[in-house]
């Protein structure tokens, strides 16, 4: 009989084989040119590598899946295939570098798993950044960041290897440690947090051995939501550190000596018409990006929230009028909702946050209401009712808090929605402000170019892909963690 | 002539039950007495001069009368305060004498109201005293034969709302389209007030700067700009029912005209990509629900995730680049002439749809399978088809229509994006088109009447649900 921890490993590697795989496909399919067929080299020795990688990676995952395994007992073979596999992260290969990692450890807790995510976050950020290396120029903090990153990656990997040791430490200790973790945050690795929450209740009397109940603890288990996680960490890191890392030069101001320029080491996304760096325009449309997403996401769910709250709550009337005009806002699709205000008020980057949320306030408020009408119907409310609570606080300390889950689940969810609006009102020339470095506006202008540089409009595009598959990963993990059915 | 008799009988009977029944529901009575003024007003007459007969002109007022006087009431009251007191002790409570009396006098008024009214309908019950309540006149009126005719010929709309009250589906189909029509009007209001406060001035952005104060004015008058907000609103709310809602500002042309022009092409492809995702998306989402866990199972969640994270500009970008400029298989730009131009945005349209209903499908599916009445039927020794077709996807259907519901309006709204990507007229483009005028008029009618639609596909959906499922059917008879 295998153990729970033995089975979930076996389960990560089998899910990283996949993806180890292909990746590696990926690679060969990019290193052949098809017209005339031949081979890109620096691509196609790339693919060398991922295929070396993949096949140790397949037997690593024959010996874990063999009967007599247990991630518990040593394993002289696996041992040395996972401490092989560790250097894919230098191939360009985070799952085999994941793969290592899990089967090296003999205890899987769930802040490990986290600052396994934390480290490659990190790893990616940097190695984002040193592009800048390849540029005529960098920008003047860019120096200062390099070694704030790279600090803080040695900090992260201390974590990562010593924190089983946790319990052992010293309390002060702990406490330096975790305070660092959170200021380690600021930066926008906002993982640190997990790994400080994780840490933290660890280190809590009594807690080891617990049965897991939290999200953040059951997260642990679905890794297509912690891949997501690391790329929505990765996107907020570098929107945070691009401001000082990367020089504002290349992606705003017009250079007609290279406009139109193919993909190269100094310009990785090639140029537009303008001549701006298009790698640039879309680290930083990353922070356009993501906080309209996050905006439109929280402003519909708070009051959204608040209107389905009180209108399950008080019922009769009140129910009846505002869910009635909610009706009549939900029948505008809001896409049309946004450009009707738009066309009132011009386009701006507010219009835009207050048309996306307006339109998402009516499912907001529907998800909450049906919530809440399920919690006002338990025996706790009727307690609460009985020790003569006001309405106001039986709604905020015992009804809202219950019924908060599914509307987590409905926001992370919408937020890919909101930033596949968001660029596609900027396509229509309705979103952003045109000079803005916007996903959907930088497509914009590729979407001109399509027969002769086609690549102006794919990287964006696949920029958007990611971001929303990331956000969609994760809202589908954090519903299955709260879904009783699949516990 | 005695069967006759007795086909009339049992009209009125029938007529009285259901007229009773809508009687005792608050706003069906109001209904009943809007509808029928003229023989309500007739029966009114007729139930004073019967009460001045029986002598009986306050019954209300003897029985308050009859309460206070027989000791009923101070019973009452004491043993109300009884009850404030004892609460006031159980929990502790610091309550001031004054606020208490208040509360008890609350109490004791709700409490004496209700047992006043019961003893008036005690005392209309009782045969004895001969009084009448007022409907038992109307009942009276109705049971002969020529207050019938008298109702039938002054009050034929209240039969005609007793109809639609006492029928619960006609009640449900009335009901919905009721809602709808206050819907229609309420997204008008929106729509109008929005654009109606934009800041920019509609005639100079259309004739320019240069233009003679007497052109604006001109202009302004044309339009009706020159009104208060409440005659524009009300004109345009005449207008999307009249389907006149004037001309552009630019262009002379009918808004309503241009917009049933460009109607069909937008419907059609909508209506295309709808059932080419439905085609898609169901028996693969069953497929994938019963093979749970398998390498099919997987691989297509994951396509039908990437089909909800993927853009749909930049999916038609992707397949105009593939199709049309690298393999050349399809024409880029749709034109009404051929029907392989059609196929991209349809394709484009549909994904997301697609995408949703799969998802949708596999795990609304997915529960239905763990049910009961699915071990029953394989018990019985169903064939696994038979299980799956007969007793698991019909009620896995539901969930699934609200998705697609929920979709068509997202599917509309979107269409705008896919007719700008392979450049079709239809109503989405037409609307991004004018918004940058901005021709408020166009803009205004484009959106409305996409709501319009919208909202008669939601009552048919909302139709489709009480036909699909039993206990939502119930709960429609039920009321």
């Amino acid at each position: 009989m295998k153990s729970y921890q033995t089975r979930q490993t076996v389960n990560q590697v089998r899910f990283n084989n996949g993806l180890t795989w292909a990746w590696s496909a990926l690679f060969l399919l990019l290193s052949i040119q098809w017209q005339p067929v031949s081979l890109k080299m620096p691509l196609f020795y790339m693919f060398i590598a991922q295929f070396v990688f993949s096949i140790l990676h397949q037997t690593l995952l024959k010996s874990v899946s063999v009967k007599g395994y247990h991630s518990e007992k040593k394993n002289k073979k696996v041992k040395l295939l996972s401490i092989i596999l560790l250097f894919g992260i230098f191939s360009g290969n985070i799952f085999t570098f994941i793969s290592g990692l899990v089967t090296l450890k003999k205890s899987k807790s769930t802040a490990f798993i986290y600052s396994i995510y934390m480290v490659l976050v990190d790893v990616l950020v940097i190695s984002v950044t040193a592009m800048n290396v390849f540029k005529p120029f960098v920008a003047e903090s860019f120096l200062t960041i390099m070694y704030v990153l790279i600090s803080l990656l040695l900090f992260h990997s201390f974590i990562l290897v010593f924190g089983d040791k946790w319990h052992g430490w010293h309390n002060n200790i702990k406490r330096i440690v975790l305070v660092l973790l959170a200021l380690s945050s600021l930066i926008g690795n906002v993982l640190t947090l997990f790994v400080a929450v994780s840490l933290y209740k660890e280190g809590i009397a009594g807690q080891k051995g617990k049965r897991k109940t939290s999200i953040r603890e059951k997260l642990v288990r679905n890794q297509a939501a912690l891949l997501g996680l690391l790329f929505i960490t990765f996107l907020i890191t570098i929107s945070v550190t691009s401001n000082f890392s990367f020089s504002q030069s290349f992606s705003e101001s017009n250079n007609y000596n290279i406009i139109l320029q193919e993909p190269s080491l100094i310009y990785p996304f090639g140029t537009d018409n303008f001549g701006r760096d298009v790698f640039s325009r879309i680290i930083f449309g990353a922070q356009i990006s993501l906080s309209v997403g996050l905006l439109s996401t929280v402003i519909p769910l708070m009051i959204g929230g608040t209107l389905g709250a009180i209108s399950a709550y008080y019922g009769s009337r009140t129910d009846n009028i505002i869910m009635r005009l909610l009706d009549v806002l939900y029948a505008i699709p809001g896409m049309l909702l946004a450009i009707t205000i738009v066309a009132a008020f011009g386009a701006s980057t507010t219009n835009l946050i207050i048309a996306l949320s307006l339109g998402a306030i009516p499912s907001y408020a529907r998800t909450m209401r049906a919530n809440v009408l399920q919690v006002v119907n338990y025996e706790y409310v009727e307690a609460a009712h009985a020790l003569g609570q006001g309405n106001w606080w039986i709604i905020r300390k015992h009804v809202v808090p219950n019924a908060l889950a599914p509307m987590i689940v409905r926001a992370t969810l919408t937020i890919g929605i909101a930033v596949i609006s968001t660029s596609s009102l900027s396509y229509l020339g309705l979103g952003v402000e045109a000079h803005v470095p916007e996903w959907g506006n930088i497509l914009r202008i590729g979407s001109k170019y399509l027969e002769t540089n086609p690549y102006l409009a794919i990287y964006p595009g696949l920029a958007i892909i990611l971001l929303v598959l990331s956000f969609n990963f994760l809202g589908d993990g954090i519903r299955d963690a709260n879904d009783p059915h699949v516990n | 002539m005695v069967s006759k008799k007795n086909w009339i009988d049992r009209w009125t009977d029938n007529i009285q039950y259901h007229y009773k029944k809508a009687y005792q529901n608050k706003s069906w009575r109001m209904g009943l007495f809007i509808f029928g003024m003229l023989f309500q007003l007739i029966i009114f007459i007729s139930y004073l001069i019967r009460q001045k007969k029986s002598g009986e002109k306050n019954i209300r007022d003897k029985m308050e009368k009859q309460f206070n006087e027989s000791g009923r009431a101070e019973a009452l009251r004491s043993q109300l305060e009884n009850q404030e007191k004892q609460k006031i002790k159980f929990l502790n409570l610091n309550v001031s004498s004054s606020q208490n009396q208040r509360r008890v006098e609350k109490l004791y008024k709700e409490e004496s109201n209700r047992e006043i009214s019961e003893r008036v309908e005690a005392y209309y019950e009782n045969d004895e005293t001969g009084a009448q309540s007022y409907l038992q006149t109307t009942l009276d009126w109705l049971s002969t034969t020529g207050g019938l005719v008298l109702s039938l010929f002054l009050a034929w709309p209240m039969y005609l709302f007793l109809i639609v009250v006492s029928l619960p589906s006609l009640h449900y189909l009335i009901q919905r389209l009721l809602m709808m029509f206050f819907v229609i009007i309420g997204v008008t209001v929106i729509v109008f007030t929005l654009l109606y406060f934009s800041p920019s001035d509609p005639a100079t952005n259309i004739l320019g700067n240069q233009a003679t104060p007497e052109q604006v004015e001109n202009f302004r008058q044309l339009h009706g700009l020159n009104d208060s907000y409440f005659v524009q609103l009300g004109e345009t709310i005449k207008g999307i029912f009249t389907f006149d809602l004037g001309n552009a500002y630019a262009g002379n042309e009918r808004v309503v005209t241009t917009i049933l022009r460009r109607f069909p092409i937008t419907l059609k492809i909508t209506l295309y990509a709808l059932g080419l995702s439905v085609a898609v998306a169901l028996p693969a989402g069953i497929y994938a629900a019963v093979k749970t866990n398998t390498t099919f199972d997987q691989l297509f969640m994951l396509i039908a995730l990437l089909g909800i994270s993927i853009p749909s500009f930049w999916q038609g970008l992707i397949f105009i680049l593939t199709f049309s400029i690298n393999l050349g298989w399809l024409p880029a730009t749709y034109s009404s002439t051929n029907a392989m131009s059609l196929i991209m945005p349809t394709v484009v349209l549909g994904t997301g749809l697609m995408a949703s209903v799969a998802r949708m499908t596999r795990s609304s599916t997915l529960e239905v399978i763990n049910e009961d009445y699915i071990l029953t039927a394989r018990a019985k020794g169903l064939s696994e088809a038979k299980v799956i077709l007969r007793h698991a996807v019909p009620n896995a259907l539901i969930p699934i229509i609200t998705i697609i519901g929920l979709q068509f309006g997202g599917m509309l709204g979107g269409a705008s994006v896919t007719e700008k990507v392979f450049s079709i007229n239809g109503i989405g483009s037409y609307i991004v088109d004018k918004q940058f005028i901005p021709d408020i008029p166009s803009v205004m009618a484009g959106v409305i009447y996409i709501a319009i639609v919208l909202s008669i596909v939601n009552v048919f959906v909302d139709l489709l649900y009480s036909f699909l499922d039993p206990r939502i059917r119930s709960r429609v008879k039920n009321g």
